[in-house]
């Protein structure tokens, strides 16, 4: 198990707690598969009802973000880090 | 996970306060990092969106600020973000985006003086997009250093 994968605090109730978790490499799909594996229903919080990555979630391998690579099939090498962050947004009602 | 109060000292209010004076006319935002339950830290954070109604981080800028807080072993203390012309209180839009469960602070630059207000935005699953949204007590102290 050589990748890192790093789970922001509002994911950890689904990975029984786990801050950091390690996986083997593989694509980003995969890794949610095995995280998935480990901690049923992880995945169903990540990903949209059609599998695709949930927009609410960016998905960072090293410093870069998936979304402009490829994505979930992004491949993570060993020694690469994931890091999962819920996106930070909001806005005022117009006037 | 405790609801209890926002504490922190009069300079990072002020810090916070000139980041949002500081990117008018848009929003600005950032992210607070707490020890001990006790914001330490503001990090002004680039408005990735740019608007005068709307905030987002740049994803980049928000894992560095992760990473630091790991390094430094401080918690996420708090997201802050202004409202340039409205009250100092959650909008659908902020509901609807809030997933994390830290305080959201709120700098209205409505009235001459800034209003600052402190919320918990608690939801079932965290893409839910309706919330309770609970006002917090703002405590000013100083800093112990």
């Amino acid at each position: 198990m050589t990748v890192q994968v790093r789970i922001p605090t509002i994911f950890r109730k689904f990975t029984n707690n786990e801050a950091v978790l390690e996986v083997d490499p593989g694509t980003v799909a995969a890794i949610l598969e095995q995280i998935d594996a480990r901690h049923p229903g992880f995945k169903q919080q990540i990903l949209t009802d059609a599998g695709d990555l949930h927009r609410f979630v960016n998905v960072y391998v090293n410093d870069e973000d998936a979304r402009y690579l490829d994505k979930l099939e992004t491949n993570v090498g060993e020694g690469d880090t994931v890091s999962l962050l819920p996106s930070v947004a909001g806005g005022a009602p117009r006037r | 996970m405790t609801t209890g109060a926002l504490r922190l000292s009069r300079e990072l209010i002020d810090e916070m306060v000139e980041h949002c004076f500081a990117e008018r006319p848009n929003e600005a935002c950032g992210l607070l990092a707490s020890n001990n339950e006790r914001v330490v830290k503001v990090f002004r954070m680039t408005n990735a969106s740019g608007s005068p109604v709307r905030y987002s981080l740049d994803a980049a800028e928000q894992l560095a600020v992760y990473k630091k807080l790991d390094r430094e072993d401080w918690e996420l203390g708090g997201i802050f973000h202004s409202h340039t012309h409205t009250e100092a209180y959650p909008s659908p839009t902020d509901v609807r985006e809030a997933h994390e469960d830290v305080p959201y602070v709120i700098v209205s630059l409505a009235d001459e003086s800034p209003d600052i207000r402190a919320f918990r935005i608690t939801k079932e699953n965290w893409r839910d997009e309706d919330g309770l949204v609970e006002e917090i007590p703002v405590v000013i102290e100083p800093l112990d250093e």
